[in-house]
């Protein structure tokens, strides 16, 4: 009794990806504690609703929707996201021209970046995650923030503005900077 | 910076996208061919691609606080208390009209009396049962063996495993546990259940309790009646059901005025705290409220459970003439 007909199947799906559902949420949210949280309730969904999904669905797209709907639930009508505009308001750097050209390590220009896609509005930040960390297709993007994928498209587009921008008033790493980086 | 140019304003989507290598050949074609021919465009084609660089890296960095061992951990403690909610339910052909029995890996734990017709909800069940909802695949089949044997008067016990994790509530379960404990071939009030789970005055709210008793015939509620002998409601407007189970028992009902009841004056007595069944003609055992009484069918349905035959009327020297024909 009790048998369950694709438990393996779930099992296996909790393998392949609930460490990089887990890391997009916490890219979300900023919090660890609440993407545990909202890890855990991706997957128990998910486990719910398994059953009915068709043998060829894009599991990961799949769970990577629900996680994107929990986590505009969990900031809707929530005061974080306009903290979250405050921060980003915050995150638009100072104009201190003077940073000499070349000394902003790459290190340094990637937190930058982190800061500006913390501070972007909800949506424009999933979609940027989604797209540029997770590298999910525009469409999967866009079924994600329950958009087409041409606005998908126009708020990665909007988010790679402000992050260039951002750097705008800063000197940046070079282009090489990437692979002149000493491995640590 | 002074404002783009409309041309090059035109040209920066496709500009970004040819940056981060997501561009169509025909947008690159377009990005290239404007490029050529606008420093301003050449610059901000550069920095994207430096921005591009960035963002690839930010893919790659680690994370401070993105161990998922501990959330991993906890889904799967989840999991498993899901697992063992996963409810396997069949909808069943009965003499009492097409039923939903449905069990978990713990046991039985949902009975419903379903209307011709009516389609099984497999998401109300999910949402019952916690967890997920699954069409049977065999395993109810000798549960549903015994319950046609239990309605066929064959089988007086249904010594099914239960699960009664869908029931909210103390309240709830001491109504249920009082009400399992009803022996066969035998009868009590909701105000005797309520007494006996040291309520007295919660009748209404035993009813209540017993109305959405998850598991009827296997938590025999068809065996809790009004104090007036009514046998009042079951599974909604269902109390012809309830009439026919207490037949089965041997337990007869007949149409009163209004409404089904059962007559005390022809059913064996036993008296709360005794150990000896009496005939409803002792003493004034008639006179006392329901709630102090249980009434059995039969003897032997008294004696099934351990009852003596009360040594001043005699039971068992002047048994009750059994009712003939059907009421």
């Amino acid at each position: 009794m009790g048998r369950v007909m694709d438990d393996g199947a779930f099992e296996a799906v909790i393998t392949a990806h609930h460490a990089e559902i887990h890391r997009y949420l916490v890219r979300v949210t900023g919090r660890r504690s609440e993407a545990d949280d909202l890890s855990q309730e991706t997957f128990l969904r998910a486990y719910r609703a398994h059953a009915g999904l068709p043998a060829d669905a894009n599991v990961r797209a799949w769970l990577f929707a629900i996680a994107t709907n929990l986590c505009r639930n969990h900031f809707r009508g929530e005061k974080r996201r306009r903290l979250a505009h405050a921060a980003a308001e915050a995150a638009v750097p100072a104009d201190d021209g003077g940073t000499p050209e070349g000394e902003m390590l790459l290190v340094e220009a990637r937190a930058r970046a982190s800061e500006v896609v913390d501070g972007l509005p909800l949506k424009q930040r999933m979609a940027f995650i989604l797209r540029k960390v997770h590298e999910l297709e525009y469409g999967a993007v866009g079924e994600s923030l329950g958009c087409s994928a041409e606005t998908a498209r126009a708020h990665v587009f909007q988010a790679l503005k402000k992050i260039r921008r951002a750097f705008d008033t800063l000197a940046m790493a070079t282009a090489g900077a990437e692979r002149t980086e000493p491995t640590r | 910076m002074s404002p783009a140019p409309p041309a090059c304003r035109e040209i920066e989507a496709d500009l970004v996208a040819t940056a981060s290598g997501e561009a169509s050949p025909a947008a690159a074609r377009r990005v290239e061919g404007h490029v050529s021919a606008c420093d301003r465009c050449q610059r901000e084609l550069d920095r994207y691609r430096e921005v591009d660089g960035i963002v690839q890296s930010l893919r790659r960095a680690p994370l401070r606080t993105s161990d998922p061992t501990l959330a991993r951990a906890e889904l799967e403690s989840k999991l498993a208390d899901l697992r063992t909610r996963l409810l396997a339910f069949r909808r069943f052909t009965s003499p009492l009209g097409p039923i939903l029995i449905g069990r978990t890996e713990l046991g039985v734990s949902l009975v419903e009396y379903l209307e011709p017709g009516e389609a099984v909800d497999a998401a109300r069940l999910a949402r019952l049962s916690g967890g997920r909802a699954v069409e049977d695949t065999g395993e109810l089949e000798s549960v549903y063996g015994e319950l046609l044997e239990y309605l066929d008067g064959r089988r007086a016990r249904l010594d099914w495993p239960l699960d009664l994790r869908t029931v909210r509530g103390s309240f709830q379960h001491r109504v249920l546990e009082a009400t399992a404990r009803l022996p066969y071939g035998a009868v009590a009030s909701y105000a005797g259940i309520a007494r006996d789970i040291g309520a007295p005055r919660a009748v209404r709210a035993v009813a209540q309790a017993l109305r959405h008793n998850p598991l009827p015939i296997a938590i025999p509620c068809h065996r809790v009646i009004g104090s007036s002998g009514a046998l009042t409601g079951y599974a909604g407007d269902k109390v012809g059901l309830k009439q026919r189970l207490l037949a089965v028992e041997g337990v007869r009902t007949a149409s009163g005025r209004r409404h089904l009841a059962i007559d005390r004056r022809r059913l064996y007595h036993l008296f709360r705290g005794e150990h000896a069944y009496c005939l409803p003609s002792c003493g004034s055992l008639l006179t006392k409220p329901m709630a102090d009484v249980t009434l059995f069918a039969s003897r032997d349905r008294a004696e099934a459970v351990g009852l003596e035959p009360c040594g001043e009327c005699r039971p068992d020297l002047h048994p009750l003439v059994p009712m003939t024909g059907a009421d």
